[in-house]
Formats: structure tokens, C-alpha cells, sequence
């Protein structure tokens, strides 16, 4: 196992563009901090200074389309066969995968945690507001946000092995946060709707701090978030097993 | 249809011989019936060769007559619908360390555009588990030192194959399967090849070399295993059918020709 998670991290860290995808997670905690502040919201507000940390949580998008270039970047370029000719138990190949960039998920989720709380001091000491670390809900959604960050990059590991066209897999996750997941919470009504994974994610990072009362617990959509990686990564690995490398 | 009969007639011929080849050979590939369908495509229907140690076997036959499906279901990639290939005895799937016991160039373009040359062989080194200075010696091997620190994406075809054979050759393995290897080399660059094939093969390594250029084979190979349509059409030395280039090709012709 190891040389395989020896060999995921070479692969890694000898491209560029996974790097950048993740980068883009910081870059997006301070836009959406700073529009935040500038749309005026009020810095005394402890619940504020959640919803500004919260935007930790909206990086995961990016990690889950880190996780989905795993697999399904090996299959755009090919490398995938070298990968099978070096380690041919496949379903290990997808284990060490989801450690590694589990792994690499959750170093991303941290970078962007303390981004986030070093540009909200700054606005909220620019705009006279105090900041507290120790203010109610912080490391709950520092913690949640970080969590959420390491299971999309489980997750879009599991959907690159599904899905083995790199770019229908971004499409397909891309539409279903954006359109799909909408729509069925309306046909399912809140009761059902909490069940479905982004629904749980925005328990779990608090993306929708106030007024959750329709979700489930920040533990709950930690849970089944994680089982909806691992029945992801299953049925990745049981795929990948069974298809020819063509 | 004769012409075929021929050919099957020489190949159990051979299959006799090979019994001597097997035991022989510890490192030597073995077919046995193999058979894949993709779709309602028959690609491969009852391929069975060896390809014995200490010889460059011409694996030879018209575009989409089943070579890469073959070679490929002997690398575990593709899952046969039948038979088993062995790799001195023992499946690719069960090789304690694959990468040391069998190199393969697949195709050309299995490359990450943006990873440069020397970064893509560590990679597999740390795969197969060799030491970092195997990566430089292969860059040398394939006269690609000078360029190792450059992006793929910047490389010719010939360079790509020259990184595909070096990523072959970083295991220091016993077998060599090698799928068009000449593709994309200049008249230099299939010369070099040449007087590499051979001198691996004269260590006493398993060469494998899929081709459907015979020009490029003539010269090269030992042993030749002729396919057309997805089954084989003739297995035995070079020798059987001549030995030259011309009497190769009439035979290569012969035996490829579409029956009915």
C-alpha cells in the first residue's frame, strides 16, 4: 500500500493544475468574506462572524472536482494504464486515491480555514466589529467546513471512477449542485430533502447558519455525508474492478 | 482458404516445438485461447502462441486484427471472455512485482501533457519500487537525457515513444511487450531500436514486438506470430516462412488475406 500512496503523491505533486484548482479555494473564502462585509453586513453580530467563516465549506467545490480528476484525469490522459500495469489490484489503486486525496482535501480545507480567519479579523477590524475566536459557532464551522472539504474530495474520487469521462464527471456533479439537488428538495419536500448529500454538507459546514431548523445536526450531515463517500468509493471500486482498460 | 489451412497446419507444427520453448524459457509469454468480444465484435477468437525467452517475437498483422486487445489481456487490463495468458507460468495479475518482470509501451500518448519526462519515470519508480538512479539510466538508454526536464507536451511522437520505452525498461524486466514501438521514430530512431530489441533479447529477455509494418520486423525478429481477424494464421520462427523480407510479406499477405 505504500508505494502505491508514495506514487499518488509523486503524481501530484509534479502537475500543476490539481494545485490551482485548490488555490482557487482561498481565493474564494476572501472574495466571499469580502462581499460579505461590503454588502453590509453587521460585524457585531457572532452569527455573522460564522456565516463569514462559513465560506470554508463552499471551497468543498473545488476539492470535489480535485477529488474527480483521481480517476477520471488518469482515463483523459492515459495515464491510468501505467497505473494498473504498476499496482493491477485495482481496488487498492482507488483506496490509496481516496487516502491521498482525502489527505490533500483536508491540508486544502486547512489553508482555507486560516484564511478565513485571518481576512475576517481584518474586515472586522477594519470596520470596528470584534472579532472572537472563541464567539459561539467558530470552530463548529471551521471544523464542519474542513470535514466537508475532505469528504467532496472522497466523493469526487468515487464520482471520477464512476463516471470516467473527466469532463462528463464535472458536468454531472456541477448540474447536480446546481440544478438537480434544488429540484428534488422541492419534490421531496424538507423531511426528505435533508437526506440528500448537499443538503447534509450544508449541515455539516454551515453554510446556512441561521435557520437550519430544516436540516439535520452539524454530527448527522457529518455522518451521512461520510457514508455517502464511502458508498461512493464502493461502488468505485467494484466498477473498476470489473472494467476493461481500453 | 488453403493459404489459412497452410498456415494452421505449420502453427500446430510449431505448438510442438514450443513444448521444448516452455520449458525452456522461465520468462516466455504464453497465449492460451484467449478470446475477447467487445460489443458484437469478435475481437480476439482463440489466440494461442508463446513467445519464448532469449528471441524477438514479431507479433504481426493488419490494423484491428486483435493485437493491442491480445497484448492487453496479457497485461490484465482487458479481462478475457476466455483462456489465460501466462507470464513465465503466472498470470499478470499474480506477479509479485510486475513492473520488474515485465515492461510494456502501450501507446504513445499515455502521458500527462504538463509532467515533465524525468517526473513521469519517478512516478513509476516509486511505483515499481526501484531506485531513483534506474530513472536516470533509462534516460540515457533512450538518449533522452537532454530533454528529461522538459513538459510532455512539448515532445515529438519519437520522443514520447523513446519515454514509453524508457518507462518499459525501468524495471530492468525479464519480458518486453512493445506495441508499435517504431512509431514516430526517424529512419535513425528505428535503427537504434533495432540494435536495442536485440541486444535485450540477446540477454536472454522475452522481446515482444506488435508491428504492422513489416519493413520495421524483418530484420529484427526471431520468431513471428501472424494474426488476421482476430485469430492466429501461423506461430514459428522466422526461418519457416523464408527468413527475408520479401518471402515475409508474401506470407504476411498470404496469411492476412480475408478468407471468404
Amino acid at each position: 500500500m505504500l508505494p502505491m500512496i508514495r506514487s499518488e503523491f509523486r503524481k501530484l505533486s509534479t502537475i500543476r493544475g490539481p494545485w490551482l484548482l485548490l488555490a482557487a479555494g482561498p481565493v474564494l473564502v476572501v472574495a466571499g468574506v469580502t462581499g460579505l462585509v461590503q454588502s453590509g453586513a453587521n460585524v457585531h453580530d457572532p452569527a455573522i462572524q460564522s456565516k463569514a467563516l462559513a465560506h470554508v465549506g463552499l471551497a468543498a467545490l473545488f476539492t470535489l472536482i480535485f477529488g474527480i480528476l483521481a480517476v477520471a484525469g488518469e482515463y483523459r490522459h492515459g495515464t491510468v494504464t501505467d497505473t494498473f500495469l504498476s499496482f493491477p489490484g485495482r481496488g487498492r489503486v482507488v483506496a490509496a486515491k481516496l487516502a491521498v486525496y482525502g489527505l490533500a482535501g483536508a491540508a486544502a480545507g486547512l489553508v482555507s480555514s486560516a484564511v478565513a480567519i485571518l481576512v475576517t479579523a481584518a474586515w472586522w477590524a477594519a470596520k470596528g466589529g470584534s472579532f472572537h475566536l472563541s464567539a459561539a459557532g467558530t470552530w463548529q464551522t471551521v471544523g464542519g467546513g474542513v470535514a466537508a472539504n475532505v469528504a467532496f474530495a472522497a466523493i469526487g474520487v468515487g464520482v471520477g471512477a464512476l463516471i470516467r469521462n473527466l469532463a462528463a464527471a464535472i458536468a454531472a456533479a456541477l448540474a447536480w449542485i446546481a440544478l438537480i439537488e434544488g429540484i428534488a428538495g422541492q419534490l421531496l419536500g424538507s423531511g426528505l430533502a435533508r437526506w440528500l448529500p448537499f443538503y447534509a454538507s450544508e449541515a455539516l459546514d454551515r453554510t446556512s447558519v441561521i435557520g437550519s431548523a430544516r436540516l439535520l445536526p452539524q454530527w448527522g450531515g457529518g455522518l451521512l455525508l461520510a457514508a455517502y463517500a464511502a458508498i461512493f468509493a464502493c461502488a468505485a471500486i467494484v466498477t473498476t474492478l470489473r472494467r476493461d482498460v481500453t | 482458404m488453403t493459404e489459412v489451412r497452410n498456415g494452421m497446419t505449420r502453427r500446430d507444427d510449431v505448438a510442438g516445438r514450443d513444448g521444448i520453448v516452455r520449458t525452456g524459457g522461465p520468462a516466455a509469454v504464453e497465449v492460451r485461447g484467449l478470446t475477447k468480444t467487445f460489443g458484437r465484435v469478435a475481437a480476439v477468437q482463440g489466440m494461442s502462441f508463446t513467445a519464448p525467452a532469449g528471441k524477438v517475437t514479431g507479433f504481426l498483422g493488419p490494423n484491428g486484427s486483435g493485437k493491442t486487445t491480445t497484448l492487453r489481456m496479457v497485461l490484465g487490463l482487458v479481462r478475457p471472455d476466455a483462456g489465460e495468458a501466462l507470464i513465465g507460468g503466472v498470470r499478470y495479475g499474480g506477479l509479485d512485482r510486475p513492473r520488474r518482470t515485465v515492461g510494456a509501451l502501450l501507446e504513445a500518448t499515455s502521458f500527462h501533457p504538463g509532467r515533465r519526462a524525468r517526473d513521469h519515470l519517478r512516478v513509476l519508480a516509486e511505483a515499481a519500487q526501484v531506485p531513483g538512479s534506474r530513472v536516470d539510466e533509462v534516460l540515457d538508454q533512450v538518449d533522452l537525457a537532454p530533454a528529461a526536464r522538459r513538459r510532455v507536451r512539448e515532445f515529438s511522437l519519437g520522443m514520447r515513444q523513446r519515454l514509453g520505452l524508457a518507462s518499459a525498461l525501468l524495471g530492468d524486466p525479464q519480458v518486453l511487450l512493445l506495441d508499435d514501438p517504431a512509431n514516430g521514430l526517424d529512419p535513425a530512431g528505428i535503427a537504434w531500436l533495432r540494435g536495442l530489441l536485440r541486444g535485450l533479447a540477446d540477454e536472454g529477455r522475452t522481446v515482444v514486438v506488435a508491428s504492422h509494418v513489416l519493413s520495421e520486423v524483418a530484420q529484427t525478429v526471431d520468431h513471428v506470430v501472424i494474426v488476421s481477424d482476430g485469430q492466429l494464421r501461423f506461430a514459428g520462427p522466422l526461418g519457416e516462412i523464408g527468413g527475408t523480407n520479401s518471402a515475409l510479406e508474401s506470407a504476411f499477405l498470404k496469411l492476412t488475406a480475408t478468407a471468404g
